[in-house]
């Protein structure tokens, strides 16, 4: 089906397809944004173990860890107006963007929570003893001591995470958003290049996911720089040793990468 | 002076300490020793709330607590009265040896940060440190490491020094040094609660030597008494297996 394949249309695509970056990166951002409140508001419960709170939070988890985000998606933009109305909000002339925001940044949320309890926890115990031994509050543990360590930590399953939601804001096409993937089905639609648009828009994705990816791993390193043994010693088993360390702290984020 | 009344402590149904009473005089040098799950590091955490305390009372200087009553803010207090020396260091490893030592003076006593600088340079040049400074704990050996432990813990200037097996970590090479800082702190009257397997280290400075075992302090005496002329039959015991031969009948 469609017409027959010719490289140019790609080179012609891209551009077209650029105009929309700036949907897909707002979707981004914006989500990412509500995710990481999202995830602080999971993760703190779970940490100091609040009754309520805790198992509240382990429903969230469970839900938006559990199920397809393209169901997250349809549930909140049908779901959510319906559940409102009762209340007195009209939500019927909401922008589709505000649902779609919602619902990632809600799906990022829980795996932003998972990260950062597993980051905080991986800095070790003896130091938040050590700074409460010296009579800091538990405030001023958190925020001089463990966060900043928990940084560092978390930027590897962090970089995972946005790399997924920047693929997996793909979807929101289904509700009708003029994001990348939406334009290139209109693209593809109406000149028959199929193959085209679809080779234009891996390369768009996998542009900024590289790039995504080497500017994290620059901030992990200057995060950790702490840890640095001497430099050469780095430079002969920096691959062996961080990558190990990235595939442990990665494996948090397992389940994680696939939209549907 | 500090007072430890009736301490008590347990985790779940394990009795770990059992209504310990100990006294240490100002500028005193107490050196606690006892089997391994006697529960010195439990009592030395008792000290300053890193464990919570059944019952009993603990009084620093003039703080006197309740343990079973202790609000937050009694327990802030006493933890500012106090300071503490870890097995394993637990220097905070995303600050340089400097920053590790000034890190309470500004967040806690709230010092002006040129003031906290000075205090600090001078405490790690005291503990032969004054050339790592700018270190990350991650290019320091244990015993550099501890030492800077040391000097964070002198920064406070507490009313008492609570060193828990502050050796026991280090390679044996690395022990001389760590010692010969915490021996030299020691001349200048600073209060220590030290737990240690290092019998001759005991022998030199402490001033009194608490043998616990059990949960119970079996007896307490100057280092002469528990070494030379134990009285609990346990004391011996302990003694013979921890010290060769030789130099127990010295
Ligand atoms: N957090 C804890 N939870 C449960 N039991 C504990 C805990 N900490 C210590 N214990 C138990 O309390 C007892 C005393 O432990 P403690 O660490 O005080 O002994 P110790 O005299 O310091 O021994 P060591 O010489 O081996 O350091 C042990 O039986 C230990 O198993
Ligand atoms: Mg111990």
């Amino acid at each position: 089906m469609g017409a027959s394949f010719d490289i140019g249309y790609v080179f012609s695509f891209l551009p077209k397809l650029l105009d929309t970056l700036g949907v897909t990166l707002l979707i981004v951002a914006g989500s990412l944004l509500t995710g990481i409140v999202a995830g602080f508001l999971v993760a703190l419960p779970r940490m100091y173990k609040i009754p309520v709170l805790r198992a509240l939070s382990g429903v969230y988890l469970s839900f938006f860890r559990g199920t397809p985000i393209l169901i997250q998606l349809f549930l909140f933009y049908y779901g959510l107006p319906e559940l409102l109305k009762p209340l007195g909000f009209d939500l019927s002339r909401a922008p589709v963007m505000l649902f779609v925001i919602l619902a990632y940044g809600l799906h990022t949320g829980a795996y932003a929570a998972e990260m950062i309890r597993a980051s905080v926890e991986a800095v070790d115990r003896g130091q938040v003893e050590a700074a409460y031994a010296a009579g800091m509050t538990p405030y001023q543990a958190l925020s001089r001591i463990v966060l900043p360590q928990a940084l560092g930590i978390a930027v590897p399953v962090f970089s995972n995470l946005v790399i997924a939601l920047l693929k997996d804001t793909s979807l929101a096409f289904t509700l009708g958003v003029m994001e990348m993937t939406g334009k290139a089905q209109t693209l593809g639609t109406l000149t028959q290049h199929f193959v085209e648009t679809y080779i234009a828009l891996a390369l768009i994705y996998l542009v900024i996911s590289f790039t995504l990816e080497k500017v994290l791993l620059a901030a992990e390193r200057r995060l950790n720089r702490h840890e640095a043994r001497e430099e050469r010693v780095v430079r002969r088993f920096a691959l062996g040793k961080r990558g190990s360390y990235r595939a442990a702290l990665a494996d948090i984020e397992t389940g994680k990468g696939g939209g549907i | 002076m500090i007072e430890l009344k009736n301490i008590s402590k347990s985790f779940w149904r394990h009795e770990v300490l059992r209504n310990i009473n100990l006294n240490v005089e100002t500028g005193e040098v107490v050196v606690i020793l006892g089997p391994s799950g006697s529960g010195k590091t439990t009592l030395l955490r008792c000290v300053n709330y890193l464990e919570k305390p059944a019952g009993g009372e603990i009084a620093v200087g003039d703080f006197r607590m309740d343990c079973a009553r202790a609000k937050r803010g009694d327990v802030l207090r006493l933890r500012r009265k106090t300071a503490m020396v870890f097995q394993q260091y637990n220097l905070f490893r995303h600050k340089t040896a400097l920053e590790n030592v000034m890190e309470a003076l500004l967040v806690v006593k709230k010092l002006p940060p040129k003031e906290a600088r000075g205090r600090s340079v001078s405490l790690l040049e005291k503990v032969g440190l004054g050339d790592k400074l700018d270190a990350y704990p991650s290019r320091l050996s244990g015993g550099q490491q501890q030492r800077v432990g040391i000097a964070r813990a002198l920064a406070l200037e507490p009313e008492v020094i609570l060193f828990d097996e502050p050796t026991s970590a280090l390679d044996p090479e690395l022990v001389g040094e760590v010692l010969e800082v915490i021996r030299n702190i020691a001349r200048e009257g600073i209060t220590m609660i030290v737990v240690t397997h290092e019998m001759g280290f005991a022998r030199d400075v402490a001033n009194r030597v608490v043998f616990m075992d059990g949960g119970v302090v079996v007896e307490e005496g100057t280092p002469d008494e528990v070494f030379q002329r134990p009285r609990e039959e346990r004391t011996k015991q302990f003694l013979r297996r921890i010290t060769p031969e030789a130099n127990y009948s010295i």
